[in-house]
Order: structure tokens, then C-alpha cells, then sequence
């Protein structure tokens, strides 16, 4: 609406009236959606990565936990070895020094007892 | 979604961006950031396509989330001390549409002087074509406020044209000095 001298704003409705037609909407920059759209693509795509990524770092990590897991079990189970093929060497040398003892007293035994028939006769 | 109803997103852009970007200039009165504030909005729909229910939900749903932003961005502005509209009115209407008349412009110019929720309430209003009641609900604000919004700023917008016209009158060198007396006359019967 061009402007006439004397002819605006006349009443209420009038305006309210000139009012609308200044507010039409006004068409969007035919860039805007091209960009919008590229953006979209873009974010899809970053979303997409982050996914994968995100899968990989769970992958890793739980193969990470997985390897520190056995790891544990596998000292553990070694430990347990060792520490027995320890109390089995340990109760060998006291079964051997038990053995030696037992040597010593069964000759110290004997000694005496044969001291004592030679004294007798 | 219900009732068989597929959002498309292509088909959302081309059916609302006119919509949503018009709001956001009208609100921020900067036309860069109305871009980037209608771009944030479809970014938002795209990621909230799955919750649309019909068509309209999702233009109410994008005419919601421009005001909010515009409302945002332009809150943003304020606490970093620019203030969009004095930007505008310092560059004398620079990035008031070509296409709009003269009058339409001014006027248009005028509305982003009002304080911003009867801003908000008139472009609704006269933009959207939405009664009280739907822009009650878009801005979530009570009824009663809005139609005092309403009525104060198309009153102070009334005033403020009476004013300007006059000096647009001038400027604009449409009538003899005569001419402006008799305008003058007219203006403020109105």
C-alpha cells in the first residue's frame, strides 16, 4: 500500500489493516535451506561418527577390562601354584628332617642297645 | 506418530521457513540472526521429529520455539549491552524489506520499538493471524496478559505513528507545507 496523504489510519480498523499488510510474512533467504540442509547432513553424519566412535571406545574398553580381568586370574592362579609347590616343598624338608631324626635316634638306639649286651657278658 | 501422519522434514522447512524466519527478523530486528535463529529451530525440529503428532502440531510447535529463541537471542544481547533496535534505528532502516511500501516499512520500523512481549503479542497478532487465546498459548502466557499486550501496544504503536508519520511526511517531501499542516491536522484526529 503506497502512502496517500489524508487517506491513512482513519479508524481502528484501518490500521490494524495497514498493520497486517506490513506484517506479511517476508520469504526466507533461498540460502537458508541449503544451508539448513547441508548443516542437517553435517550433524547426521557427526552424530553417525559419534556413534561408531562411541561403540569403539565401549569395544575397547571392555576388551581392555576383559584382558585386565584374565590378567588378574592368571597371577592369581599362578600365585596359588607357587604358593602350594612352596607348602609341598616345605612339608618335604620336614618330612626329610623327620626322616633324618628319626635315623639318628633308630642308630643311637641301636648303639645303646648293643653297649648295653656287651657290658652284660 | 498419530494417525498416519509422516513428518517430512524437507517438506516442513519449505512449508514454515517463510514462517519462522519472519518471525525471528520481526522479533530480533537483525536479519543475520534471524537466519541463524531459524536455522537453530529446524536443527531443533530435526531432532524432535519423532514427538510431532500432525502438522499443525509441528507448525504451533515451530512458531513456539522461534519466539522462545528470538526472546532468548534477544536477551543475550541485552546482557552484553547491544541493543539490536537502536543498531536498526541507527542505520535508518537498512534492513527494512525493499519489497514493503513505504508505510508498511515505517510502520514495521515503528513495532520494533515496542517493549518485547507486546512486540511479541502483535506480530503473533497480525503476522500469524492468531486469536488471544493461541497466542496465550505459544507464549504460554495467561489470556488476560496477552490481551493487555495486545491493546497497550496497538495503542502505543497508534501514538507512536501519529508521531512519526509526520516526520516521515516531511522527509518523504509528499506535501507542500500546506499540505503537511492540513496532514498534521489529520494525524492527530486519528
Amino acid at each position: 500500500m503506497d502512502f496517500e496523504p489524508g487517506k491513512e489510519f482513519e479508524s481502528a480498523k484501518e490500521f490494524e489493516q495497514e498493520l497486517r499488510q506490513a506484517l506479511e510474512r517476508r520469504p526466507a533467504p533461498p540460502s537458508l535451506k541449503h544451508r539448513l540442509m547441508e548443516k542437517r547432513r553435517q550433524l547426521q553424519a557427526e552424530r553417525v561418527r559419534n556413534a561408531t566412535m562411541l561403540w569403539q571406545r565401549m569395544a575397547a574398553a571392555l576388551l581392555l577390562t576383559a584382558a585386565l580381568a584374565g590378567g588378574f586370574a592368571w597371577h592369581s592362579h599362578q600365585e596359588r601354584i607357587e604358593e602350594q609347590a612352596r607348602g609341598e616343598a616345605a612339608r618335604q624338608q620336614v618330612l626329610t628332617a623327620l626322616r633324618i631324626t628319626s635315623r639318628a635316634l633308630n642308630q643311637m638306639n641301636r648303639q645303646l642297645s648293643a653297649r648295653g649286651r656287651d657290658g652284660q657278658e | 506418530m498419530a494417525h498416519g501422519w509422516h513428518a517430512d522434514f524437507e517438506q516442513l522447512v519449505d512449508e514454515h521457513q517463510s514462517m519462522v524466519f519472519s518471525l525471528a527478523w520481526r522479533m530480533t530486528g537483525d536479519r543475520g540472526l534471524a537466519e541463524e535463529i531459524a536455522q537453530d529451530v529446524f536443527l531443533e525440529l530435526d531432532r524432535n521429529l519423532g514427538r510431532m503428532e500432525s502438522g499443525d502440531h509441528a507448525c504451533f510447535w515451530l512458531r513456539r520455539v522461534a519466539m522462545n529463541r528470538s526472546t532468548d537471542a534477544l536477551r543475550r544481547r541485552k546482557v552484553r549491552g547491544v541493543d539490536l533496535w537502536v543498531e536498526i534505528d541507527e542505520s535508518h532502516g537498512a534492513q527494512v524489506d525493499e519489497h514493503a511500501s513505504p508505510l508498511g516499512a515505517r510502520l514495521e520500523q515503528l513495532l520494533t520499538t515496542l517493549p518485547e512481549p507486546q512486540r511479541a503479542a502483535l506480530v503473533l497478532r497480525y503476522q500469524e493471524d492468531l486469536t488471544p487465546e493461541e497466542i496465550a498459548t505459544t507464549l504460554d502466557a495467561p489470556l488476560a496478559t496477552v490481551k493487555s499486550h495486545l491493546q497497550r501496544g496497538l495503542k502505543l504503536l497508534r501514538a507512536k505513528a501519529q508521531t512519526h508519520l509526520k516526520e516521515f511526511v516531511r522527509d518523504k517531501g509528499l506535501v507542500t507545507d500546506q499540505g503537511l499542516t492540513e496532514k498534521r491536522e489529520q494525524v492527530n484526529g486519528f
